[in-house]
């Protein structure tokens, strides 16, 4: 036959078993029986029917599983030499014609073998078993013996089974509480991470605002030692020119930097005015004035010209020496000219306004 | 025969199944649903029970064959018949070798079908070898070696199951059944799994 006409026929296969496939699936329940099985096995079915078996033997899980366990059932009777007349003379010819099927007769003769060997050892068992523990059953075969062993051990299993439902059902209920407890755990935990993050937000406001007044305090004390400096740099410059001053000017006996008097207040109608003598290079006068009493916590003092009653220099607030009887001013030399002069003293209460206490005149003479 | 159709010969004798073409047959097998190749080892088994029922001498190479031509139509079409479930697909597929098989056996029929109807034990007996004690032997170590590596439950309903012989091995797969609370059917298919399981461990 040509590939292409063998391609045909496979199409025509295709679609002839599509049309059948809904009939063979009704019809697999009522297919087979161990009877026809065996005789499927044994090549005696018929080739229709046997091709249906073919069929389910493959595409069928039920009939292929049923069909595996029968064909065991049917090797092993042929090696327990149940298998008689047609059926063995079948077996002999049809199914023992294939290597691996020969396979599988060696194996079963094998285990039925090793099912005798094991037989007989729980048979001898048995006895010892019944020696030891008489019951009312006295009559008990070989294999049912090995039966109540072994349904015995189904019952250890049952037990055992229950005992291990019972350690899972505790081992659940604790798990529970144990679940129910570590939620309670994480949401505490939760709560104190919260309050901790506000705190942590509290202090790190606290600590800029401390950084903000930290560098607000750090410019003004660096405003502070600027002003500090340039007064240093001030006074260096007035130390220094007042040395040049002194080296350019040799200082000479009558002459000094600050001329010192004493003023006693002006008596009504009485006395002359004292005469100060004023050197030339003097810069500052100093004068101490005598009170006559010390009524005010404190005095301010005016230098005026008579003349005209201009207020030529004012002091601020001054207190009284220590004793109580004089007020100490000091003021520039330059103020004065060669004529009278008045230094007004006002005592200041602590509240109310200033008066007039006391003029002290002088003339000034150069 | 068109030079498309030589082609197409010339394609389909040169295929051979790449690591790809089996992944996708396994995916195919599996419909859905991953049997981690599970469902492939089964199909094989089967078809390679079917071409042996079948007495084809070589049921593992037209097994084979027959994988492949699936595989391969897969490769080329992408899918086979939207409406044809795997192992259905699968099934025709191992018709058609079969068939291809017996058409190309007809030469030597004569012949094999002479083996084939000699019975087994002539067969044996003019082949029988002087060690078939010793492999009796090893074979029977080894079953014991896998039957007592089953867990107990297995290891006593298996034993328990080839108990007897007749009437008591049928009244012994009763008691059985019923203390397991299954069907004297269901035992069997249970049976013959652990069975399956023993074999595959003698295999290896």
């Amino acid at each position: 036959m040509m590939p292409g006409q063998c391609e045909i026929l496979f199409q025509f296969c295709l679609i002839g078993l599509r049309r059948l496939r809904g009939r063979y699936v009704k019809m697999s329940k009522q297919l087979y029986n161990n009877q026809t099985i065996a005789e499927y096995l044994l090549g005696s079915l018929p080739e229709a029917e046997a091709e249906r078996f073919d069929e389910l033997s493959i595409t069928n899980d039920e009939f292929a599983e049923t069909l595996k366990a029968a064909e065991k059932d049917l090797v092993d009777a042929y090696v327990q030499g149940e298998l008689t007349g047609v059926e063995l003379e079948r077996f002999q010819f049809h199914y023992l014609a294939s290597p691996l099927r020969r396979e599988k007769v060696d194996f079963a003769q094998a285990f039925k073998v090793l099912a005798e060997k094991s037989s007989s050892a729980r048979s001898a068992e048995a006895p010892s078993e019944a020696a030891a523990k008489p019951s009312k059953k006295t009559k008990v075969s070989g294999w049912s013996s090995a039966l109540r062993v072994f349904t015995e051990r189904r019952l250890a299993l049952q037990w055992g089974f229950a005992a291990m439902a019972l350690a899972f059902l505790i081992a659940g209920g604790w798990l529970a509480l144990e679940n129910v407890r570590l939620r309670r755990q994480i949401s505490q935990t939760q709560a104190r991470r919260e309050a901790l993050g506000q705190r942590e937000q509290e202090l790190q406001k606290e600590l800029e605002e401390q950084r903000s007044a930290s560098a607000k305090t750090e410019q003004e004390l660096a405003q502070v030692a600027e002003e500090r400096r340039r007064l240093e740099d001030d006074l260096k410059k007035e130390q220094h020119l007042q040395r040049v001053d002194e080296k350019q000017q040799p200082s000479r006996p009558d002459e000094g930097l600050v001329a010192s008097f004493i003023l006693t207040p002006q008596m009504r109608g009485i006395g002359q005015v004292p005469t100060v003598s004023i050197p030339a290079s003097t810069e500052y006068v100093a004068m101490q004035l005598e009170l006559e009493s010390n009524d005010y916590p404190a005095y301010r003092i005016a230098l005026v010209d008579p003349s005209n009653n201009q207020v030529l220099w004012r002091s601020g607030k001054i207190n009284a020496t220590r004793n109580g009887k004089a007020l100490s001013v000091r003021f520039r030399a330059g103020l004065l000219k060669r004529q009278t002069h008045l230094l007004q003293v006002s005592g200041m209460p602590a509240s109310g306004v200033s008066e007039v206490v006391g003029d002290y005149p002088f003339r000034v003479v150069r | 025969m068109s030079e498309f159709s030589a082609r197409k010969l010339e394609h389909k004798k040169n295929w051979a199944l790449t690591p790809p073409a089996f992944e996708r047959l396994l995916d195919w097998l599996d419909e859905g649903e991953s049997s981690d190749g599970r469902r492939y080892l089964e199909m094989r088994r089967r078809l390679v029970a079917y071409f042996d029922r079948k007495n084809c001498s070589s049921a593992d190479e037209l097994t084979d064959e027959t994988l492949n031509r699936v595989a391969r139509r897969l490769e080329e079409e992408g899918t086979t018949e939207s409406d044809t479930p795997a192992a259905r697909y699968c099934y025709i597929v191992a018709r058609f070798v079969f068939m291809e098989y017996l058409r190309g056996a007809q030469k030597d029929r004569g012949l094999s079908d002479d083996l084939r109807r000699q019975p087994y034990g002539n067969i044996v007996a003019g082949s029988k070898l002087d060690n078939e004690k010793e492999t009796q032997e090893k074979l029977l170590n080894c079953l014991e070696h896998c039957t007592s590596k089953l867990d107990s439950l297995n290891r006593n309903l298996i034993l328990q199951y080839y108990t007897g012989k007749e009437r008591v091995k049928i009244e012994s797969r009763r008691v059985l059944a019923a203390s397991l609370g299954i069907s004297m059917n269901a035992l069997s298919i249970r049976a013959c799994r652990i069975r399956d399981k023993i074999e595959g461990c003698v295999r290896q």
